[in-house]
């Protein structure tokens, strides 16, 4: 029997309900509902009549400001209650919590769950309340209104049979048809799985196929990146062997590059620095706040299954959206609406983040429409290990196979396989089950647990469970060996899952772990103090095959050789798409009388260049206390940095650096100088706080459409970019991913293409952080200074052609001949702290750049910009990468530091609350003005 | 003169101990990480230790309510060798999740351990703040804190708001229990929004217990003893950073007594 507890706070004021009542007005136009109140509700299944008091007395709620009823409504009659929970089967991570507390009080609960009501006071309709459900409160991926109290909650069954999947007597057809929405393989493959099958003489079972279906996914094979391509007919090498290529640059600073499951370089006094960053876009257009929290919490287990372990001390997250006021009729069918997606996955992050205890300092958000149909949710992280545990361990033939951390339920199963499709508008209904929600705590009990097994050296090989779960943990860190995986001794969340489901289920926070038989005991008793579940499933072998046996029953033989190799190289050709629109700089259909100080106004309110703050203040991105530049500083706390700086030793000096760039607008109109932008941006920015290039090594994300002809050519054109500005640089990429699947069909069949992104981040050392510094300025009389060299012709892609409607196909292009002396010139200004403030210049333009340096030092300008010898709005809006505004104690301090690159002295910083640029003519804007047009939006979005 | 043992108490989900550790570490204490786990199976005791400090993050989660797990566990488990522990004269600190669970035990604000008298609950703001904000300390009861300059400090908290009943709140103004509110700019106590980022009864940010020797904060005075820590280092000019002197003043004492 189950026993309902509720707990309502006794204060008027309710934030949940608030909050929520706040988005119905906004976001629905409901303005009829007078109050909203939130209940918890706990059910607690076969626990003893007489304890359920005690224990809700105890636990679950506080008489000084809470009330408590049993078996029995909360709220009064009057009002409209609904109850929302997770669906059966999906991981509710407070459950275990609920489950300890009773434990610890030695009180027995055979099960529990735990959900909420709200209750609306005033009038409401039901379909009003219909429309609050569909649209705010419940997201039919993973959770439900509870409309009847559920019999039981646990969930049982009995462990589905082994199937074999008679492939080789198919004909094509039919093998298409086995692959459709299941295993996402094309015709060709399908064939060369077939064939195999046919040699030895049998047919596989499902649990084979699918393992090899996953190994051979996009998302895990990386076809395209692998593929052999003819560009408008000429052939290439593979993208990946070009990336890779860059490698050679500046090799001393380098420990592993594309080996491990991030990049590693040297750091100081014996530490080396680790970085990786992960899409997951799929999951996050369905199931944002799932989706957002299991992509922190992948890339955390990248950086933790690096070496023998890597401690994660940064977190990074860059999202990509439709604009919030996009009109719910442009929404493409199943697609989740734009400011939803944004609130839910910013959540999402918090919740993760903030939980494990990583700060998150480093970010952006940026709006396109065509993001409408799938939007990108880059998460990235950063981490400090040992040198000498820093390369990727080799599991030996009779080591022990250890899975760590949470059990193995159906969640996640095809995700790696889903996430390389389309979309369409069945993703949701077809692939829900690839989505689930994360639980912070359990990772955070791994992260404790396996840095303490590396610190006692007990780590011979290690891995996470990401996209595909055990098949691709084990299938890869097996690779050279060869392994017997037991899955019988898997710990599973209920007992119906099958023998693959439980290979290829993607159930969070499990690592896997390599160690010898000899250390098991040791393993198991720290895993004991941190409370880490830990399970020796099979063990490493050396005869090159994946054996996985469920009970007596052999359930997989395959060779490896096969697994790894038998994939066929794919041949892709690319085709240029013949740009259309260009047309010379913009002027053509540019308005006349521009009013410059509107105009500034408005771009400052630009979805892709307004403060971000609230989104940050609501992320902890100062746990860990190794904060040295945090996202926002200056007399106000509200100037935004360029770039993270952590000092992840504390008591040392040593800064870690993290800045990224990304411009999806300009990729979709220019993939080659669009790319050349995101680069040179990425830089600029981790210049711009203090960095030197040669410290420091990029991370690459190619988030793109479905590869078909065309966007293959500028998917070409832009890893050509990132080669021959690596090279130009001199910078190694030790890092990557690719995800080709930003593709949207419509039911009719038309084809949406989401904006290609490259997203382009920078991570490295800095040797002492006091030697570098922030955007807002710091003094009134100080001057200001543009260093290298603007394009002020090319307008294209820009916020401000966006805001005063214009279009132009020519793009704004660094100048390559200066950009190094530029940086350098930048680099060592800053060290010898003769640029005491300092800000890139990038979406928003110069004007921007200024604006927010002004209101970080809280001070005003007066800067000339006749000398530039261009239009004002062209001079004040353009978007040149690789550019940057400084501030210098003197004219005299300009002239001597930039000597060899193009700079101009534009003016001062003054005393007063205005902005003046003397152009053709004078604009005049006071800071506040700007700077409340700029925090507007985001103020909305998240009713701060 | 011998360095004061600290326990810095890790559970599953507390994330700000090693900056805890290094706090105590640099200002001249012995402190060991010590994972609850250890207390319970008794391979660690709290006997051998002046200062027990419990860290901030996010105990088992937070689920229920911020350190309710936690405390529910150290009083199911610990509840003698904790009682034994303060009789001795043992010296306790709690930031952010950690005075959330002392309160939670009701060993703060009157030591009635198994009984709470106060409560930390949900923000006004209805969500996680993370900023830096004022505060000043008084004249109170706690034996080592006498400082009443206003101080710069980090606040990241879900669950700070310091609420408890009118005649509990007297009880503890009129007991001087009171060592940290939030100002504004001013210096003045508010209930302001930021400066206040809570909407924390009496602007109070800090407590003591009646014997002084208890004290909880949800502000994070370890996040700020490096003037590197602080956002604005490079514009400000701090002689001292504003975290220090708790510190300081925890383990001078401690060294005494």
């Amino acid at each position: 029997m189950i026993f309902e507890v509720r707990v309502k706070s006794n204060d008027e004021k309710d934030p949940k309900g608030a909050a929520l009542l706040a988005e119905i007005n906004k976001t629905l136009n409901i303005s009829s509902i007078k109050k909203i109140q939130t209940a918890k509700v706990y059910r607690l299944e076969n626990i003893k009549k007489e304890k359920v008091k005690i224990f809700a007395q105890t636990a679950l709620f506080e008489k000084i400001d809470q009330i408590a009823t049993y078996n029995k409504s909360i709220f009064p009659k009057s009002a409209t209650v609904i109850e929302v929970g997770y669906k059966p089967g999906v991981m509710n991570p407070e459950v275990a919590s609920i489950l300890k507390v009773a434990s610890d009080l030695k009180i027995k609960i055979d099960a529990c769950d735990s959900s909420w009501e709200y209750a609306f006071f005033g009038p409401v309709t039901k379909s009003q309340i219909d429309q609050i459900v569909k649209r705010l409160l419940v997201n039919d991926t993973v959770e439900n209104l509870i409309k009847k109290p559920p019999k039981t909650l646990k969930i049982s069954g009995v462990a589905q049979k082994v199937q074999t999947v008679p492939i080789t007597k198919l004909n094509d057809q039919e093998l298409m048809d086995l692959t459709h929405d299941k295993l996402f393989l094309n015709l060709e493959e399908m064939k060369v799985i077939q064939n195999y099958f046919t040699k030895i003489k049998r047919d596989p079972t499902d649990c084979e196929l699918e393992t090899i279906a996953l190994t051979w996914s996009e998302h895990c094979g990386h076809k395209t990146f692998r593929a052999k391509v003819t560009i408008d007919g000429k052939t290439k090498a593979p993208f990946i062997s070009r990336i890779k290529k860059t490698a050679k640059n500046n090799q001393k600073l380098i420990i592993s590059a594309f080996d491990d499951n991030s990049g590693v370089i040297d750091f100081y006094d014996g530490f080396a620095i680790n970085g990786k960053v992960e899409t997951h876009n799929s999951p996050s257009a369905i199931e944002p706040y799932g989706g957002a929290m299991t992509g922190s919490g992948g890339v955390f287990r990248d950086i933790l299954g690096t070496g023998q372990g890597a401690k994660p001390v940064i977190s990074t997250d860059i999202f990509c959206f439709a604009p919030p006021d996009l009109n719910v009729k442009e929404l493409p069918p199943g697609c989740l609406p734009p400011e939803y997606l944004l609130r839910k996955v910013v959540f999402g992050v918090r919740d993760y983040g903030n939980r494990v205890g990583i700060p998150t300092n480093n970010g952006s958000v940026h709006f396109h429409p065509d993001f409408r149909a799938k939007p990108t949710v880059a998460v990235g992280s950063f981490g400090l290990i040992e040198k000498s545990r820093a390369k990727k361990g080799k599991p030996k033939s009779g080591n022990l196979i250890i899975t760590l951390g949470g059990a193995t339920g159906r969640d996640g199963i095809h995700g790696a396989t889903f996430a390389s499709g389309e979309m369409t508008d069945r993703t949701i209904n077809v692939s829900g089950s690839a989505v689930q929600i994360g639980n912070a705590i359990e990772e955070k009990r791994l992260i404790d647990a396996i840095l303490k097994l590396k610190e006692d050296n007990l780590i011979s090989a290690i891995t996470d469970c990401g996209a595909g779960g055990y098949a691709s943990a084990i299938g890869e860190i097996a690779k050279e060996t060869g392994a017997e995986v037991y899955l019988d001794k898997v710990p599973l969340k209920y007992a119906n899952l099958a023998p693959w489901e439980i290979f290829l289920s993607e159930s969070q926070e499990r690592m896997v772990i390599a160690i010898s038989p000899k250390n098991l005991k040791k393993v198991q008793n720290i895993c004991e103090i941190y409370n880490v579940p830990n399970n020796v499933i099979g063990k490493f072998t050396s005869d090159k095959k994946l054996k996985i046996y469920y009970h007596k029953e052999i359930v997989c033989n395959l060779s490896m050789a096969f697994l790894h190799n038998g994939l066929p190289q794919r041949h892709m050709v690319g085709i240029s798409k013949i740009r259309s629109q260009r047309s010379k700089s913009g002027q053509s259909s540019k308005p006349n009388n521009i009013k410059i100080e509107k105009v500034w106004q408005k771009v400052m309110a630009h979805g892709n260049v307004c403060s971000k703050e609230p989104i940050v203040r609501m992320y902890d991105h100062n746990v860990q206390g190794t904060a040295a530049m945090h996202p926002f500083s200056g007399q106000n706390f509200d100037g935004p940095n360029d770039g993270a700086i952590v000092m992840p030793i504390l008591g040392k000096p040593y800064g870690l650096v993290v800045t990224h760039g990304l411009n999806p607008q300009l990729n979709k109109i220019d993939p080659y100088w669009g790319s050349i932008w995101a680069i040179t941006e990425a830089v600029a920015n981790f210049v711009s706080v203090g960095g030197n290039l040669k410290d420091a090594a990029l991370v690459d994300n190619f988030i793109w459409p479905f590869p078909d002809e065309e966007s293959l050519a500028d998917l070409d054109k832009s890893v050509d970019a990132c080669c021959n500005m690596a090279n130009l640089l001199n910078m190694p990429f030790i890092s990557g991913k690719d995800s080709l699947s930003s593709t949207y069909r419509y039911p009719n069949g038309q084809i949406l293409k989401i904006p290609p992104v490259l997203l382009i981040s920078v991570f490295g050392k800095i040797p002492d952080v006091k030697k570098t510094t922030s955007s807002d300025f710091k003094k009134a009389g100080s001057t200001i200074v543009l260093v290298g060299k603007p394009d002020f012709e090319n307008l294209g892609g820009s916020t401000y052609l966006d805001i005063i409607k214009s279009r132009s196909g020519d793009i704004p292009k660094p100048d390559l001949q200066s950009i190094t002396k530029v940086f350098s010139s930048i680099t060592s200004g800053i060290k010898s702290s003769q640029i005491i403030s300092c800000h890139d210049i990038s979406e928003g333009g110069t004007a921007t750049a200024l604006a927010e340096m002004c209101i970080g030092g809280d001070v005003g300008a007066e800067i000339d910009i006749e000398q530039l010898k261009s239009k004002d709005d062209q001079i004040l809006f353009s978007e040149t990468p690789g550019t940057f505004l400084v501030e210098v104690n003197n004219e005299n301090i300009a002239k001597k530091l930039f000597a060899k690159v193009p700079y101009y002295i534009l003016g001062k910083t003054t005393k007063s609350d205005t902005i003046i640029v003397k152009g053709s003519k004078t604009t005049k804007v006071k800071v506040d003005t700007l700077k409340k047009s700029w925090q507007k939006p985001m103020r909305e979005i998240f009713n701060d | 003169m011998t360095k004061p043992k600290v326990c810095v108490l890790r559970s599953d989900g507390a994330n700000c101990d090693e900056e805890l550790f290094y706090a105590f570490e640099k200002f001249g204490a012995s402190p060991s990480m010590v994972h609850i786990n250890e207390l319970r199976n008794k391979s660690k005791k709290l006997k051998n230790f002046q200062i027990l400090a419990l860290p901030g993050g996010f105990s088992y989660g937070d689920d229920i309510a911020s350190g309710k797990v936690l405390a529910v566990e150290l009083i199911s488990f610990l509840k003698d060798e904790i009682q034994t522990f303060v009789d001795r004269k043992g010296l306790v600190l709690g930031i952010c999740n950690g005075f959330q669970t002392l309160v939670r035990t009701g060993l703060l604000p009157f030591g009635n351990l198994g009984k709470m008298d106060a409560t930390l609950t949900q923000n006004d703001s209805g969500h996680f703040e993370c900023r830096w904000v004022k505060i000043k300390g008084e004249k109170s009861k706690c034996l080592f804190l006498n400082h009443n300059e206003p101080i710069d400090i980090a606040v990241n908290h879900g669950e700070g708001k310091f609420y408890a009943e009118p005649s509990v709140i007297k009880k503890i103004e009129d007991q001087k229990l009171v060592i940290f509110r939030y100002i504004d700019q001013n210096g003045k106590p508010t209930q302001k929004y930021p400066d206040n980022p809570n909407g924390s009864i009496n602007s109070i940010a800090g407590i003591c217990d009646p014997t002084g020797r208890i004290l909880g904060m949800m502000p994070h005075p370890e996040k700020f003893i490096e003037i590197t820590q602080h956002p604005n280092w490079r514009r400000q000019k701090f002689t001292k950073p504003h975290g220090a002197f708790i510190f300081e003043n925890l383990i001078s004492y401690a060294k005494k007594s």
